[in-house]
């Protein structure tokens, strides 16, 4: 068979509405993790025993499964065991914020970590409650320092969203594979795809870049 | 009055005793320069005045309040307490002005007009109204030390603890420092301060005492002691810094 690139464009609006689906799993997703995630971090660095135990328990198990198993755990295991049924969509939307939460507890525990205790003394010594301090003092300095790891989460989770394939979501990489089981024009549609896919990461990029030039990074 | 009163104060670091019963009463108006070899517990017995260590034995009373009374009375003690530490720990995210600025405002709840004025007040009292704007990270550590002390004077304290505040300055760096809380005791600040000046201890201290094994081995009047030790440990001690 020829390579015909133009086959790519009669199927660009089917690819776009992947595209739309993939994006807004990683968006509805990850602001859902980031909530999770600086839950779990705070518990982490800051909770008492209990509170980190906890905490430390959801991230191994995320951090120590692949994200297919959660996935397909949500989507098939869950109605077995407690007859939630769930459709596609939100078991792999839920899937992205119960994975992503986890990684981003991590990098928030570390980004607060990293925070000289100095500073925290120095807070306290003022005669601030601690949560002041947190919230004054070394909330925004780790917050600067949130964003490079926190952008690669990102673009981890958006490319994470071609494996719901498994649970048949119509995302990206699913229409490509829907599409190249009505044509068999793999080169074509896979490279359309992988393009499309590395549009979004690199705007993601872009934005990301654009936030750190603007906050002074210390 | 005695604003600070060490009652049978013990601080244990588990098996390790930093402070070992120690009994000491700080007077309002006192300059205490308190020295010592490393790990003798002084920088302890300062840290557990503002309770940034907490003590496991005996009471510490400081303007009336324990130390262990609960975390809303510390708080208080802790706006009484100003404190100034050798690394100077200013806010990295915030100007000169700024960093003095907030602690009458998120401390003292001061408008944020209020809170600017006494900040500019205090560093031209420091020194550096010209560096108002400038980042921690774009003055010298003379400077931002200087900074860190208008910083803790911001809240009104009655009481300021020096840390080794000089400690980490280079020779000529530390006396713009030292000029500085110099003219502190000056103004009757009540000061409690750590350090390895015996120079300043001499000239501007009231009082010295010098620990050795959390204890206080010497206590009396700086001028007198450090030119007739009355111990060899002192003497020798003396003699090294």
């Amino acid at each position: 068979m020829e390579i015909d690139w133009s086959v790519i464009f009669s199927f660009l609006p089917e690819l776009a509405a992947g595209a739309k689906t993939t994006l807004y799993i990683t968006v509805v997703g990850l602001i859902g993790g980031m909530f999770l995630g600086v839950v779990a971090g705070l518990m982490r660095a800051y909770g008492g025993r209990f509170l980190n135990a906890v905490a430390f328990v959801y991230i191994e198990v995320i951090r120590g499964t692949p994200i297919v198993v959660q996935v397909m755990f949500l989507y098939f295991a869950l109605p077995v065991l407690a007859d939630i049924r769930i459709d596609p969509l939100s078991a792999a939307i839920l899937a992205i914020i119960v994975n992503a939460g986890a990684y981003i507890a991590e990098i928030v525990r570390g980004a607060l970590l990293s925070i000289s205790k100095g500073l925290t003394e120095a807070g306290l010594a003022m005669g601030l409650p601690y949560w002041k301090v947190l919230l004054y003092i070394t909330g925004p300095l780790a917050f600067r320092r949130l964003i490079p790891p926190l952008g690669n989460q990102f673009i981890v989770s958006l490319k994470d969203t071609s494996l719901f394939i498994v649970i048949g979501v119509g995302e990206l990489a699913r229409t490509g594979q829907e599409i190249m089981a009505s044509n068999f024009r793999a080169v074509e549609i896979w490279t359309a795809v992988a393009v499309i896919y590395l549009l979004m990461t690199g705007t993601l990029t872009l934005l990301l870049r654009i936030i750190e030039k603007r906050m002074r990074i210390l | 009055m005695s604003i600070i009163t060490f009652n049978k104060t013990s601080k244990h670091f588990g098996a390790l005793k930093v402070l070992d019963q120690v009994d000491l009463s700080i007077d309002a108006g006192e300059v205490v320069v308190l020295i010592g070899p490393s790990g003798s517990g002084k920088s302890t017995l300062l840290r557990c005045i503002n309770g940034l260590e907490q003590i496991t034995d005996g009471d510490l009373v400081v303007d009336g309040i324990s130390v262990n009374s609960g975390a809303k009375q510390l708080r208080e003690i802790r706006q009484e307490a100003g404190m100034v530490f050798q690394q100077f720990n200013l806010f990295p995210q915030l100007t000169a002005l700024e960093n003095v600025a907030f602690g009458p405002k998120k401390v003292r709840g001061a408008d944020r007009q209020e809170a600017d004025r006494v900040a500019m007040e205090l560093l031209k009292k420091v020194g550096l109204e010209d560096k108002a704007k400038h980042f921690p990270s774009e003055l010298s550590g003379g400077q931002q030390q200087r900074v860190a002390i208008a910083r803790a004077l911001a809240i009104k304290p009655k009481v300021m603890l020096f840390d080794e505040a000089t400690s980490a300055l280079d020779p000529e760096l530390k006396q713009e420092v030292l000029n500085v809380m110099r003219q502190l005791a000056e103004e009757g600040m009540t000061m409690i301060v750590v350090t390895h000046e015996i120079g300043f201890a001499k000239q501007v201290g009231t009082r010295l005492i010098f620990m050795e094994h959390g204890k206080i081995a010497v206590d009396g009047d700086p001028r007198e002691l450090i030119d007739n030790p009355p111990n060899d440990r002192l003497k020798d001690f003396l003699q090294h810094v």
